[in-house]
Parts: C-alpha cells; sequence; structure tokens
C-alpha cells in the first residue's frame, strides 16, 4: 500500500515521528528538581567561573542553585518580555549597564528588581566599592543591582612596533600629543591612495567610542537626576576633535571592528593603537595568542596637562527580582560571589576584569606580570587607574540617547565632509540641540516619570 | 469556474460542515487573534508600565507617531524597499525566469535549484553571513568591488548610514529574486505555447509577444507575486534586524517594523507601539487595495 | 546607484531575456552565459560560506576564500569548528550537545509541517467546495488579517501563553502556528481545481464529508502538498523570533536560536557559526532537491488567483 497524499508529507511525518521519540527519550532520562535559586547569566566566562565556586556556597547553605546561561539577545527580550507582562522571571540575573535603564521606566515601586540600597548601607560596602560604580546601577538614588566591576579603560598599542617607530609612549600625556604623533605614522605604505598603518581603532560612527571619551572629560549623556546633558559645548569640542581624528585627508584612525576583525587589523599593524576597558584585555589575548610579548598598556591620554588618564565603558550588575521568594539567600549568594576577596584574585587571573570591590585588589594576582603584555603587571595598572574613573549616570533613555548623540556626530560628519571646518562649530551645536530635544520630547511623554505621579492607575492584576 | 459548485454540496449536512472544517481555524483566531486585537486596539490609547499599571493617554500615542520624525525615516526607508522591490526585484525575477523556461529542462532544474536556494537559509543566518561578507577590507563583497572596479575595499556597507539601504537591499536581492522567479516559472508553464508560436510566426517581435501574450496569461500570478511582496516589504523585520544588529546608524535602516520593535520592546512603550502597528496595518490595506483596484481596471 | 537605475536596469534585463528566450543558436550560449553568470552570484556566498566553515580561526579572515594549496595544513585547513560544534555545553540540564538541538528543529519543522497541513487543507477544502452564509466576509477577514504586522500581537500573545502555562513548551510554537491563512488561501486555490463530479460522486456512494476530503480531494492535490510542506518547513525550521522568546531551558533550543547564542557579546566565533550555518541548510537543501517538481506544479495550481 502507498501513501497516498505524495512522499513529501510522508517523509515528513516519518522524520517527526522519529525526533519526537528521540525527544521523549531524553526528557526521561533527565530529572529536574525544583532548584531554590535561578540565576540567569549571559556571558559564559562569567557562568564558567560561578560553576566553579556554587558548589561550596550549596554545601554550606544545603540549597541547590540553577545557574541558567542565555545569549544575550535572547537574555534581554526574554525579561523584558516576562516584565512587561508579569510572567515568570528567574531569581537573580546579571544585567549589562545598557539594558538596566529600560527596568527603571516606571514609578520606583514598580522596578522590577529588589531595592538593595538600604543592605548595601548597612553592610558598610559604600566604603568598600568604588562609589562611582553604584551611579552606573542606580535609578533617582536607589540602587537596584550590586556592582561586577569597575572597568577602567586604558589604551592597548603594538609595543613593538611602536618602539620600532621611535616613539616613547611616556610622552603621550594628552590627546594633542597622540594626535601629534598619530598623523606622523598614519601612512599608505604601499602607494595605492589607502593608508595601511593607522594610529587608532576608533568606531567611524562615534558611538560608545565617543560616549567613553566624552566621560573622561567629565561629560555625558544624563546627569545624576536624570536630566539630558549631551548638548553642551564640551560635547561639540570631543565631536569636533573625534571628526579630525576620523576623517579627511588627515585622519589617524580605522575602525578595525571587533574580535577576528579587530584581531587581524592589530596583527597585520593596520591599527597601532586601541581603547582596551579591562575586559577587553582578556578578549584580545585569546583572539590573538601570537602576539604575546609584543603589546603593552598605557593609560588613555588625558584631555589637558594634568587630567583625568582613564574613562569608563560597560559593566555588569547583579539584580535580584521582586518575584525571587528567598532574597536573603539570594543576597548571600550575591555577596559570594562578588565579595569575596581571595574568589575575585583568582576570576581576576581567569577574567583580567576589575572587581568593584577595593579591598579585592591586594591579592597577589593583581600584582602578577603578564607575560602577554610585555611583563607589565596589569591587574596593578588598571587598579592604580579605577579610583580616577568617572561617575556614569544611566537613565531608560539611555539607548535612545545614545542613538541620537550618534545621530548628531553623522550629521555633522557629513557636514564636514562637505563643507570642512567652515561653520562646523555651529552645526554641532545645532544638531546637539536639536538631538537633545528630541530625548527630551521623548522622556517628557512618559508619564510615569514625572514629578506628579500619575492618580488615575488603574489596576489590572 | 464551474457549474457545480453554484449549488449547494450534500444534503442537509452540508450546512454545518464547512464550519466543523473551519473549527480549528476559528477558535486559533479568535484565541491567538481576537483577544490580542482586542487588547492591541486597547492599547493603542495607553501607556503602560509592566501589566500592572496603565494611563489613559487618548490619542496621544498617535499624536507622536504622526510628529516624530524617526517615524518618517522609518516609512521612507520601507517605502523605498517596497518600491525597490517590486520594479527591480521582480522584473529580475522574471527576466530569469523568462530566460530559463527558454530552456532545456535538464539544465533548467539545475539552475532553478542554484537560484532558488538562498531560500534555504533562514533570515537570521543571511543577515550573520551578510554582516562578514560586508566587512570593510576582509569582507568578500569588499574584496569583489575593489577588484573588479577598484573601489569598495573599506567601504562600511553596515555603519555608513548613505549604504545601509544598498546593502540590505543587495542582500535581499540575493534572497528573493529566486522565490520570485520560482513563481514566474509555474506561471509560464501555463502560457500556452500556441499562443506564441503563432504570434511569432505573424512576425510579432519578442517584445509584442511578451506584452500581448505572454504578459495577460501570467497576469494573475503576477499582481499576487506583487502585492504579496509589498505586503512582505511593509513587514520587513528580521534582515534589516540580524543584518545591522539593530536598525543602523541614524536610523537608516529602520522600517516600520523595526520601528515598532524600538518603541514597544526596545524602549518598553506598548502603547506607541501599538499605535504605529495599528498605522502601519493601514498602510498595508490601502496599498494592497489600490494594488488590486489598479489591475481590476487594467483588466477591463 | 539609486532607484531610478535599478529600475531601467531591471526592465533591460527583461528586455534581454526576452531577446535570448528565442531559439536561435547564438542566442542559446548567451543565454545559458547570462544565467551562469547570475548563478554565480547566488553561489559565491555560499562557496565563502563552505571555505570559513572548514577554515582555522586563526585564518578566518586571512584569505577570502580559501588558503592557497599550499598553504593547506591542519592548522589552516580542517573540521575545528564542527568539532568545536559538536563538543558538549554544560548547561543546568547537564551536557547538551549539538545534535539535541538538531532533533529539537527537526522536531519542530516537521511537526509545524505536518499540523498545519492537516488544518489548512481542511479549512482550504472548505472555502473552495461549500457554499455557506458569510463565506464572502469571513474571506475578506482572513485577508485583512494577513495584513496585520505580526509584532503588534507579540506582547499579548506572549501573556496568553504564559497564562495557558505554556512556557518553555514545544506548545506555545505549535498550536498558535497550527493552521495560517495563507496555506488555507493556496490549498482553496488548488481544490478548486478538483472537479466537482468527483467529490459528488463519492457523496452518492455514501462517503462522509471527512471521507471525501481524505480519500477523493487530498491525494488530487498532492503537487500542492508538496509545495505546502517545502513552504512550511522552510518557515518552520529557520524561525527565529518565536522559539528565542518563548523557549527558555538550553536543552530544548532549536538550531537558529543556539548557533545566535554562540555569537556572543564579546566573542564572535564566526567559524563555528558558518559552519553551524552549512548544517542548518541541508535538509531544506535535501527536500528541496528532492521536491522541485511538484513545487513549481504545486505553486501553479495554488498562484493563480482570480
Amino acid at each position: 500500500m502507498t501513501f497516498p497524499y505524495g512522499k513529501a508529507p510522508f517523509w515528513i511525518l516519518v522524520l517527526t515521528l522519529l525526533s519526537a521519540s528521540v525527544i521523549v527519550a531524553l526528557r526521561t532520562g533527565r530529572t529536574t528538581e525544583r532548584p531554590d535559586l535561578v540565576f540567569c547569566i549571559f556571558a559564559d566566562n562569567h557562568v564558567a567561573a560561578y560553576r566553579k565556586a556554587i558548589a561550596e556556597f550549596e554545601k554550606t547553605h544545603h540549597v541547590k542553585i540553577q545557574l541558567q546561561m542565555l545569549g544575550y539577545d535572547a537574555f534581554t527580550s526574554r525579561l523584558q518580555s516576562a516584565m512587561l507582562t508579569g510572567a515568570e522571571v528567574p531569581d537573580m540575573v546579571e544585567l549589562l549597564i545598557s539594558t538596566m535603564g529600560y527596568f527603571t521606566r516606571g514609578p520606583l515601586e514598580e522596578v522590577g528588581f529588589v531595592d538593595l540600597t538600604d543592605r548595601l548601607r548597612k553592610e558598610g560596602l559604600y566604603g568598600r566599592m568604588v562609589e562611582e560604580r553604584f551611579s552606573v546601577w542606580s535609578s533617582r538614588g536607589h540602587v537596584f543591582a550590586l556592582p561586577h566591576d569597575v572597568h577602567p579603560v586604558m589604551l592597548f598599542y603594538r609595543r613593538d612596533l611602536i618602539d620600532r617607530l621611535g616613539i616613547k609612549v611616556d610622552d603621550l600625556k594628552t590627546w594633542d600629543d597622540f594626535t601629534a604623533m598619530g598623523r606622523r605614522i598614519t601612512k599608505d605604505l604601499d602607494g595605492d591612495g589607502i593608508p595601511d598603518r593607522y594610529a587608532i581603532d576608533l568606531d567611524s560612527k562615534g558611538g560608545e567610542f565617543l560616549q567613553m571619551l566624552l566621560l573622561q572629560r567629565g561629560g555625558g549623556l544624563f546627569d545624576a537626576g536624570g536630566s539630558v546633558t549631551f548638548d553642551t559645548p564640551l560635547t561639540a569640542d570631543t565631536i569636533l576633535w573625534y571628526l579630525h581624528v576620523m576623517r579627511g585627508p588627515h585622519r589617524i584612525g580605522f575602525e578595525a571592528g571587533w574580535g577576528q576583525s579587530l584581531a587581524k587589523a592589530v596583527n597585520d599593524g593596520l591599527v597601532l593603537f586601541f581603547v582596551c576597558p579591562d575586559w577587553r584585555s582578556k578578549q584580545f589575548e585569546l583572539d590573538v595568542p601570537n602576539l604575546s610579548g609584543q603589546v603593552a598598556l598605557m593609560p588613555l591620554p588625558a584631555w589637558a596637562p594634568g587630567g583625568r588618564r582613564t574613562s569608563t565603558w560597560g559593566g555588569t550588575g547583579l539584580a535580584i527580582t521582586k518575584a525571587c521568594r528567598n532574597q536573603d539567600l539570594a543576597w548571600e549568594f550575591a555577596k559570594f560571589l562578588y565579595l569575596k576577596k581571595e574568589e575575585l584574585g583568582e576570576r581576576f587571573r581567569d577574567t583580567s576584569i576589575l572587581s568593584a570591590l577595593k579591598d579585592s585588589w591586594d591579592m597577589p594576582a593583581f600584582d602578577e606580570p603578564r607575560a602577554f603584555y610585555s611583563g607589565q603587571p596589569i591587574g596593578r595598572l588598571y587598579a592604580g587607574l579605577a579610583p580616577r574613573i568617572p561617575a556614569c549616570y544611566v537613565s531608560p533613555y539611555t539607548q535612545l540617547a545614545g542613538a541620537k548623540l550618534t545621530e548628531a556626530y553623522l550629521n555633522a560628519a557629513e557636514y564636514f565632509d562637505k563643507h570642512g571646518d567652515e561653520g562646523l562649530r555651529d552645526f554641532i551645536d545645532r544638531e546637539l540641540a536639536r538631538c537633545a530635544q528630541y530625548v527630551r520630547t521623548v522622556m517628557q511623554r512618559n508619564v510615569f516619570l514625572r514629578p506628579e505621579a500619575p492618580g488615575s492607575r488603574e489596576g489590572a492584576r | 469556474m464551474n457549474d457545480l459548485r453554484k449549488r449547494p454540496a450534500g444534503g442537509r449536512s452540508a450546512r454545518w460542515t464547512p464550519w466543523v472544517f473551519l473549527a480549528p481555524y476559528l477558535a486559533l483566531t479568535a484565541v491567538f487573534f481576537v483577544y490580542p486585537f482586542i487588547n492591541a486596539v486597547l492599547l493603542a490609547f495607553q501607556q503602560t508600565n509592566g501589566p500592572r499599571s496603565h494611563v489613559w493617554v487618548g490619542l496621544d500615542n498617535f499624536r507622536f507617531v504622526l510628529s516624530d520624525p524617526d517615524f518618517y525615516t522609518a516609512l521612507w526607508n520601507t517605502t523605498v524597499y517596497a518600491l525597490v522591490s517590486v520594479f527591480v526585484q521582480l522584473p529580475l525575477a522574471l527576466g530569469l525566469a523568462l530566460m530559463l523556461n527558454a530552456g532545456r529542462s535538464r539544465l533548467k532544474g539545475f539552475f532553478r535549484l542554484l537560484l532558488f536556494s538562498p531560500n534555504l537559509v533562514g533570515q537570521i543566518f543571511v543577515g550573520v553571513i551578510f554582516s562578514v561578507i560586508f566587512m570593510p577590507r576582509y569582507g568578500m563583497f569588499n574584496q569583489f568591488l575593489q577588484a573588479l572596479i577598484g573601489w569598495g575595499l573599506e567601504e562600511r556597507w553596515l555603519s555608513n548610514p548613505s549604504l545601509v539601504m544598498p546593502a540590505l537591499i543587495v542582500t535581499s536581492l540575493w534572497l528573493y529574486v529566486g522565490f520570485n522567479m520560482i513563481y514566474f516559472l509555474a506561471a509560464l508553464q501555463n502560457v500556452e505555447k500556441d499562443l506564441v508560436e503563432a504570434a511569432t510566426v505573424d512576425g510579432a517581435g519578442p517584445w509584442r509577444v511578451f506584452w500581448h501574450v505572454t504578459l495577460p496569461s501570467i497576469k494573475p500570478v503576477a499582481v499576487f507575486v506583487v502585492v504579496m511582496s509589498t505586503i512582505g516589504s511593509y513587514q520587513l523585520f528580521e534582515l534589516p534586524y540580524a543584518l545591522l544588529k539593530g536598525f543602523g546608524p541614524k536610523n537608516s535602516g529602520l522600517t516600520i517594523v523595526g520601528y515598532l520593535y524600538n518603541t514597544a520592546f526596545a524602549a518598553g512603550d506598548l502603547g506607541t507601539g501599538s499605535a504605529v502597528g495599528w498605522i502601519l496595518a493601514l498602510i498595508i490595506a490601502v496599498i494592497s487595495l489600490a494594488q488590486l483596484r489598479i489591475s481590476h481596471a487594467a483588466r477591463e | 546607484m539609486n532607484a531610478w537605475h535599478g529600475m531601467i536596469l531591471a526592465a533591460a534585463a527583461v528586455y534581454v531575456a526576452l531577446r535570448l528566450a528565442r531559439r536561435k543558436a547564438s542566442t542559446v550560449y548567451a543565454r545559458y552565459l547570462l544565467l551562469a553568470v547570475a548563478s554565480g552570484l547566488v553561489l559565491s556566498p555560499f562557496v565563502w560560506l563552505v571555505c570559513s566553515a572548514f577554515k582555522d580561526k586563526d585564518v578566518l579572515m586571512q584569505f577570502t576564500f580559501l588558503p592557497p594549496v599550499r598553504d593547506w595544513s591542519p592548522d589552516t585547513v580542517n573540521l575545528q569548528n564542527f568539532r568545536d560544534l559538536f563538543s558538549g555545553q554544560q548547561t543546568a540540564q547537564g551536557t547538551v550537545y549539538f545534535w539535541e538541538y538538531i532533533v529539537n528543529s527537526l522536531f519542530l519543522a516537521g511537526a509545524g509541517t505536518i499540523i498545519p497541513l492537516f488544518f489548512c487543507s481542511l479549512g482550504g477544502y472548505a472555502l473552495a467546495k461549500f457554499r455557506f452564509r458569510a463565506k464572502k466576509l469571513l474571506m475578506a477577514f482572513m485577508l485583512a488579517t494577513m495584513m496585520m504586522p505580526g509584532m503588534l500581537f507579540l506582547a499579548p500573545v506572549y501573556r496568553m501563553i504564559y497564562q495557558l502555562g505554556w512556557m518553555d513548551t514545544y506548545w506555545a510554537l505549535l498550536v498558535p502556528g497550527a493552521v495560517n491563512v495563507f496555506g488555507m488561501f493556496l490549498f482553496r486555490q488548488a481544490i478548486t481545481a478538483v472537479p466537482d463530479s468527483l467529490i459528488e460522486a463519492a457523496r452518492m456512494d455514501g462517503a462522509g464529508e471527512f471521507g471525501i476530503y481524505l480519500h477523493v480531494v487530498m491525494p488530487l492535490v498532492r503537487p500542492m502538498s508538496a509545495a505546502f510542506c517545502l513552504i512550511a518547513f522552510l518557515g518552520a525550521w529557520n524561525a527565529f523570533v518565536g522559539p528565542q522568546v518563548f523557549l527558555q531551558t538550553q536543552s530544548k533550543l532549536t538550531l537558529p536560536v543556539v548557533l545566535n547564542q554562540s555569537l556572543g557579546l564579546y566573542v564572535q566565533h564566526y567559524g563555528t557559526y558558518m559552519a553551524g550555518t552549512l548544517l542548518a541548510i541541508i535538509p531544506p537543501a535535501v527536500l528541496f532537491f528532492a521536491l522541485q517538481k511538484e513545487f513549481v506544479a504545486g505553486l501553479t495550481s495554488g498562484a493563480v488567483k482570480g
């Protein structure tokens, strides 16, 4: 007898039944008992480190903890949808700075995370951790996550090639020094009209690189009160500088991208410097092991002589959701992961990420010379800069403001390409004012963030 | 079409039979369409923060969207994309189908498989593949361009605002030309060979034969394909999302559904997102009806 | 290139195609040459994809395609990407292997094809061969639903799935996708062409309405079934947003979701990703290869709208 509906439905049916039986067989082999805490993480190096540490905590507290690893996009979209619709969420999550704002767009009492401010104060953690870092995880003066890291920024460079070019990095004290040096070494080496050696890797769209530079000189997208602050002369100056670095015949910057693309560019000597927060130093080491001993780190050049030689970029924090049934246990676990000196020293060896806990920097791991970075004790270098990092204020509209700053920068770039410096400064001022105004308009639409809370709130529980 | 169809089939049972057969659709629609539909209507007039609080804001969401320059950027990008789909991509697909239809059958199958093959790859994969192919200096596309016309090695297809749409269009051409070609190919096989032969014998040039014989007989399919690709264009989301990891600098690759996603999910403002959705539904309805009208008018 | 240039180019392409569609020997070669060029353009990303999958990550960016043959060695061209892919992954459910995601994807794509095949053809039959009140209204409604952007309903549907307790289950994907308007319209078109006399005859013989659908109608629209299978399978196999939003447990995830997870925030292993993509293309490719003829025939019967 033949199957009367054609071979396609037949084979697909067979396939479905076969795969269904495999899935059923696998499921029955896996027993899942309900853990006491579910902790969601998006970075695989964190998962690996926590998995190592978790057994001890489980034994001393007689509990079971489940670590869930998720891709970042999947993680945020799921957490956001769950919060939007009131669906189930994990007990604890690690968040990135860029998504934190999303969860604080409503009234304070409706933020989906536990307010940690009192716990932090009671346990004296304000003094023990880098205080500027609480800015990232705060909304209206309340802290909603425990900071994982500091993320000071340095400059990475090809020590071998820079030496060969006769450049002393100690002389690069300001960005003016740096651009002067950059103009000298950015060159077309094979005569095809396209430079084959650039001084520095920077984003051609401005983006987070521009924001990082802005933070370094005391600017930023928002102030502590959550107001938009990027339409200032300081931002205009920074854009002006950035334009001259990235565009025109005298440019010294090239966007080499990320990961394997950046690795190749640095390997080829296409870019000699790149902006390197602590988290990037380890990634690069893993991406390009063959450059070991030929590279090094230096502090960022300052904007004015004697100025701040670092900035901050990115960040992770641990938040406990309000849905968590055992918040004290979660808090204990958070402290266990983030505040145990010995563990943090060990972890720095694995990840090169500087913890926000200042005591941990005494650990010997921070003084170890790293062969990859030509024997520099990079832990000491980053820790030395950490006390000077700028505060970085995050708002529910950080992403929007970032996109609008990029828009202002790109419009300025278009103007610069067409008209050069003539009237450029005025144009930038106008663009910044327009973009900042747009962000303010959107923010004013949010009835939940207005000083007078909406009276006509209806419950839809 | 058929005389018998006019008569109600079967006896008494026939009255409820079609409803039984349609029951699964009706049930699922009631649950997964009607409820969300009502919800989305109500949402469009509210501002919400999670499931707990919502505030009625009247027409404010619509007013904001219609005054938002970003919305018009999205509308413009999407319209450009739709126009390119209909006026560039479909003729290319038709051209390939015409050439293929004239060939021998063995090679025909071979080329058909090749040209259709991009559709076997999911949009999300296509986005990632092309984001590497468009890399400055190391990307295949940039190296091809440099080798062929001596330009393009350092062009940033995915981060230069004026190159984002072209990159998106190149990717979508790669993806969809083969798909629409299959539709045209299917239609061309129904064109009566005798008519074409007769017209050719009468001395009509290929252009005239195409215009007077081929095109009228593939018209139903052509209308179908035009309407479907217009609707598809206005609902474009996954491809730019994967290709640009967002919607491009200065919203240069922002589509309307992308704008909906940004407001509703990335910014968490479901109310404004719903308003965008309704405006989009209206746009699609108007355009589809207009297209059907035009094709009806052309028939008379 | 702006849109006008594109249109002129496209019109030229149709014209050239018409010129070349004639059966003169000289045009035959030109036609094949053009087709070959077009195929080459279409094929080049695939060639690149295959090369990337087999290149070691250290030389991925070094060469556009593969390194020259004299540089081939286990350090440049190898199976490391595939080995990385298939090495197990530590998760909360213990070690999960890559082939498990393949099985999940196969199941979801298979069930996501068979179930709508049944319901869409059933509905299509009702629309094609029965007259009933409000039919016109119903079809207008169906058309209208096709114009609604799905994104509009994502949040309410998400809430509904949660309330039904279907989060992190395959029901969340299979049930809402069990029937769709597009499929019903395709089958309506195909079934309209089935002669009424056959249906009448079966009815005379005392066959039930469902029996007629099963034994008379469905065997006659086999090409449409094949075309539908291919379209539905492609859609379900490559589905991304739904599985990404509704599935949580690692061991339940599907290929597209897992592969996109592998493009981490900080580390992007493009080689592994491309190896996975290559594997993800194989099932739909096999299906298309097997169904080519029926697919084209099915579309012919389906797409002809009055």
